[in-house]
């Protein structure tokens, strides 16, 4: 497929180009993605974009800071620096729980999206999916 | 809750000192570093106390001491470290140390005037037999062969008679650097009457005194004329020069100062193998003796502080002790004493003064104690923030530095220090800067481990992100679905995702932010957004725990009346108003999506109008009823401000009437119930302002009604403006994470990336990028780690002064600083 090469194309787009018109044309009307994108034709089997879900990451950190939160502190060996322990631990668990969710929670909807160059845009499509 | 919650109880101890055994006690005592001294004869000077010989006598020990120390270091010799345990030796054994010091001071000061007194001998002679043994044959030839025309005056004396024309010598030696003046002079005084030669020595001389070599210039005058001899010898005589007599003949002369300066040498050779014994004995007497008499000073010091019981038989201390090592304390003092036969006592007395703050730290909590003592010790047993400290601390420096790369090189530096610790070498260096560092190993321990927390957080490695998850943004969705052919692609070189598309965002992240926002454009407008919510948040819930914190200390004080009347006003406060705008946030995170974000509510113009109690038409509302709300909230958070400027000075004031009206009896009984014993302290009336009113508020004799107003004035004024400007502070949070991430960003892009992409063949790359890494290298550590990580602990350290501690602690105490030898032994 020939591609009229556009004058303000740079190096790593004209290489990108290159790959692309090696590949098979993939047009508007095919909205089906491989599971495996053209990257696994390097040898690397790259999955596609995944969808992420919402609850399952809140579980699972929900449930990790919680232990080391609320039933470490029952497993502190008794000594001086007891009281000492379960602050730090107790105080850890805020802490680090309370960064991630405000993280996950500032992503989870999203009022505008990045703004990407078009170099960026060849390359994630054609080597990310 | 462990023992750093709060302050240790620490009591006022009395002790019983009987004479004979107080100096082995305090001695002893010393040894354990358990009590402070208070001061008993604080109206009597230093020179009318009682044990004022004694300390005189160790300070004229010491001076001696210290001569004889400067002597050690002169001869380049070094003093052993004392080794062994060595107390405070008893008093009689005060003047077998004095007698041996002095003596081996004596000894010093003669050997040492003895090898002076000797050089200074042998240098002149090394002098004289230079300048005999200097070759000014020439001139002493010339007199020989011209003697007929140099005995005839180059210029005709002005009438007189006939001088003497015999030829003579002046011989001698000069500094070098007087040579010229000298020379100069001698021309323009005695012109035509002498001719002057100088030559310089071959090898210098040692100068006796200061031991500098010197090379002498020497210099042999021939005159005629008594009158120029005498005008030379002043001359001479002024600049300080050797002069030596000058005979034709000296061979046997030179022979006989040979053998003079040889029996010298021996001589001062002797004298300065007397000198190094002695030395030698110095070096073993006087370590030992510096710490014992050091000990000893301090001990009759600690003496001085005692008073003197009426029957003189026994010496009364006043201690401040912490309650738990009472007993130790007491045991301490049966061992001591029984060995003179004598038992001396210790027992606790209730005291009004407030007591020193005791907070017992290991190694790994003494840093953060440090810190917070920095700004000031706390109240006795007023809640301590250090344990939250330890967490909070390097918490709020991550969120400020936060970087996987740097987070690991702090971190592995720190934990370097940490498992070289017990190494001598470390201790043992002198640089102040590394022995800081050392000294907050543990700190940067756990703000390298924070910071590569909130590195993976805020994904960025050097800052590069990374995709430990897939992207939750799907480019191709985007592409093929509007239709983004290359053609369009190339005419256009921004682009911008919309997740109103199907399928473009597919989903939050699962650990931190998503990596395709290091490849936008937009990277700022959205990590802004974020990171000013988040630092809002952050510091509404660090403000929030120390209001929280402040109920255990009015809990403790007895106070509860403040519980009602100031901390729920404050809460309700700052929750109704800050916390809401956490709430809306948050709020507005879950609810609110890209399907009408065009017309997505402004927190911003919420908060003001809420306020202003005014509206936006253009702004809608975020959820129903919301205005209603809103003005509900700032009604209440604006009727707590009356209830904490007026509530506990009406609740002082109406107590303080209520226990006027009653009987007075009612009120002896009361202060005897809580002190037992009449005050027993014999330093209670000489108490200072600063250590009083520290426990009971209750039985304050006069409250002052404009002070207590005053006093809540001040404090509601300081937290309701403080509120707004604290949590306005926090967002250094953001700014300094910002700059960290812009910095981090430019070194890549400026160094490393042009590093990487010159060169296309193989090997001009690999060689290029050796010095452009290596300057990467510097500036990360020099820019990124050492100054953005000085930076970033001072902000942290900043907000946890002031908007954190401000909220419940005072600072006011002070240390509880056992009497020790250990300080004294360093």
């Amino acid at each position: 497929v020939r591609v009229r090469r556009p004058a303000r194309l740079t190096t790593l787009g004209a290489r990108l180009l290159r790959m692309r018109s090696a590949l098979p044309s993939r047009g508007p009307e095919n909205l089906q993605r491989p599971p495996l994108g053209p990257a696994s034709r390097l040898g690397i089997p790259r999955p596609a974009m995944t969808a992420h879900s919402f609850a399952l990451p809140v579980i699972i950190f929900t449930t990790f800071w919680g232990l080391i939160g609320i039933a470490g502190p029952w497993f502190v060996p008794k000594g001086p620096n007891r009281g000492v322990i379960i602050t730090m631990l107790v105080a850890t668990a805020v802490c680090c729980y309370l960064f991630w969710l405000i993280a996950i929670l500032a992503q989870l909807n999203p009022l505008f999206g990045p703004q990407l160059k078009n170099e960026t845009i060849w390359y994630v499509r054609f080597l990310w999916e | 809750m462990g023992s750093m919650f709060r302050s240790e109880e620490v009591a006022l101890v009395q002790l019983f000192l009987p004479t004979a055994a107080a100096y082995t006690c305090v001695s002893r005592l010393g040894e354990l570093g358990l009590v402070e001294f208070r001061d008993l004869n604080a109206s009597v000077s230093a020179f009318q106390r009682r044990f004022v010989v004694d300390v005189r006598r160790c300070e004229e020990l010491e001076k001696t001491f210290t001569f004889l120390q400067e002597e050690v270091q002169r001869a380049g010799l070094v003093l052993p470290p004392p080794e062994g345990r060595l107390p405070a030796p008893p008093p009689r054994d005060l003047l077998r140390i004095q007698e041996e010091t002095e003596r081996l001071a004596q000894e010093l000061r003669d050997v040492r005037g003895n090898q002076q007194a000797l050089r200074v001998q042998l240098h002149q002679l090394q002098l004289h037999a230079a300048v005999l043994g200097q070759g000014h044959s020439p001139q002493l030839a010339a007199t020989h062969t011209y003697g007929a025309s140099e005995r005839t005056p180059l210029l005709q004396a002005p009438g007189g008679p006939h001088q003497d024309l015999r030829v003579n010598f002046v011989a001698g030696a000069v500094e070098p650097h007087k040579a010229p003046a000298l020379e100069r002079l001698l021309w323009r005084a005695c012109r035509g009457f002498l001719i002057a030669s100088f030559r310089e020595l071959e090898r210098p001389l040692e100068h006796p005194v200061t031991g500098e070599p010197a090379t002498w210039m020497t210099f042999l005058i021939s005159y005629w004329g008594e009158q120029i001899g005498q005008k030379i010898r002043k001359i001479t005589d002024c600049f300080h020069c050797h002069i030596f007599p000058f005979l034709e003949q000296e061979e046997a002369r030179r022979a006989a100062l040979q053998q003079q300066s040889q029996e010298l040498q021996e001589v001062l050779g002797e004298t300065e193998r007397f000198l190094s014994q002695v030395l030698g004995r110095v070096q073993q007497l006087l370590p030992p003796a510096q710490v014992q008499v050091r000990k000893m000073k301090a001990v009759y010091l600690a003496l001085n502080q005692c008073s003197m019981s009426t029957t003189h038989k026994c010496l009364i201390a006043e201690t401040w002790c912490a309650a738990r090592d009472l007993p130790a304390l007491q045991e301490a003092l049966r061992d001591s004493s029984m060995e003179e036969g004598v038992s001396a006592v210790a027992h606790r007395i209730p005291s009004r003064d407030m007591p020193p703050t005791l907070i017992r730290t290991n190694r790994f909590t003494a840093s953060f104690q440090g810190i917070v003592d920095a700004y000031g010790v706390g109240r006795y047993q007023e809640v301590n923030p250090a344990p939250y400290t330890i967490v909070t601390f390097p918490f709020l420096f991550a969120v400020m530095f936060g970087d996987v790369g740097h987070g690991l090189l702090m971190f592995l530096f720190a934990l370097a220090m940490v498992l070289a610790e017990n190494r001598p070498a470390m201790k043992a260096a002198q640089n102040e800067i590394w022995q800081t560092f050392f000294g907050g190993r543990y700190l940067l321990l756990l703000m390298g481990l924070f910071s590569v927390y909130t590195g993976f957080i805020y994904n960025e490695c050097f800052s590069r992100a990374s995709s430990i998850f897939p992207s939750g943004w799907s480019v191709a969705a985007m592409a093929n679905q509007s239709g983004w052919s290359d053609a369009f692609l190339a005419q256009h070189t921004m682009l911008t995702l919309d997740p109103n598309v199907t399928g473009v965002f597919l989903g939050p992240y699962p650990f931190g932010i998503d990596p395709i926002w290091s490849l936008a454009a937009n990277h700022l407008s959205f990590l802004n957004s974020f990171k000013m919510k988040m630092s809002v948040i952050l510091g509404v819930v660090h403000m929030a725990f120390g209001v929280v914190l402040g109920v255990f200390n009015h809990m403790h004080f007895g106070q509860r009346h403040r519980l009602l009347l100031e901390t729920l006003p404050e809460l309700t406060f700052l929750l109704g108003l800050f916390g809401y705008l956490v709430f809306l946030v948050i709020y507005k995170w879950l609810r609110v999506s890209a399907t009408n974000a065009a017309s997505a509510p402004s927190i911003l113009i919420h908060f003001i109008n809420m306020f202003l109690f005014s509206h936006s038409p253009t702004n809608r509302p975020l959820y129903p009823r919301q205005e209603v709300v809103q003005a509900m909230l700032v009604v209440l958070a604006l009727a707590m401000v009356p209830v904490l400027l007026l509530g506990t000075p009406l609740h002082l004031l109406h107590r303080h009437r209520r226990r006027r009206r009653r009987p007075t009896g009612r009120k002896q009984e009361d202060k005897a119930g809580l002190l037992g014993l009449p005050d027993a302290s014999v330093n209670c009336w000489g108490s200072d302002e600063e250590k009083a009113g520290g426990l009971e508020d209750e039985q304050e004799a006069e409250l002052v009604p404009s002070e207590v107003f005053m006093h809540q004035a001040i404090h509601t004024i300081e937290f309701c403006l403080g509120c707004v400007s604290n949590t306005a502070s926090y967002l250094r949070l953001w700014a300094l994470s910002l700059a960290h991430a812009q910095l981090s960003e430019v070194l890549w892009a400026m160094v490393m990336r042009i590093g990487l992409g010159l060169g296309r063949e193989v090997g001009v790359a690999a060689v290029v990028l050796v010095p452009i890494f290596a300057t990467f290298a510097v500036m990360t550590v020099a820019i990124l780690l050492v100054m953005e990580g000085l930076s970033a602990f001072l902000h942290a350290l900043r907000l946890h002064w002031v908007e954190f501690q401000n909220k419940f602690y005072s600072g006011t105490g002070y240390k509880l600083s056992p009497f020790t030898f250990a300080a004294a032994e360093d």
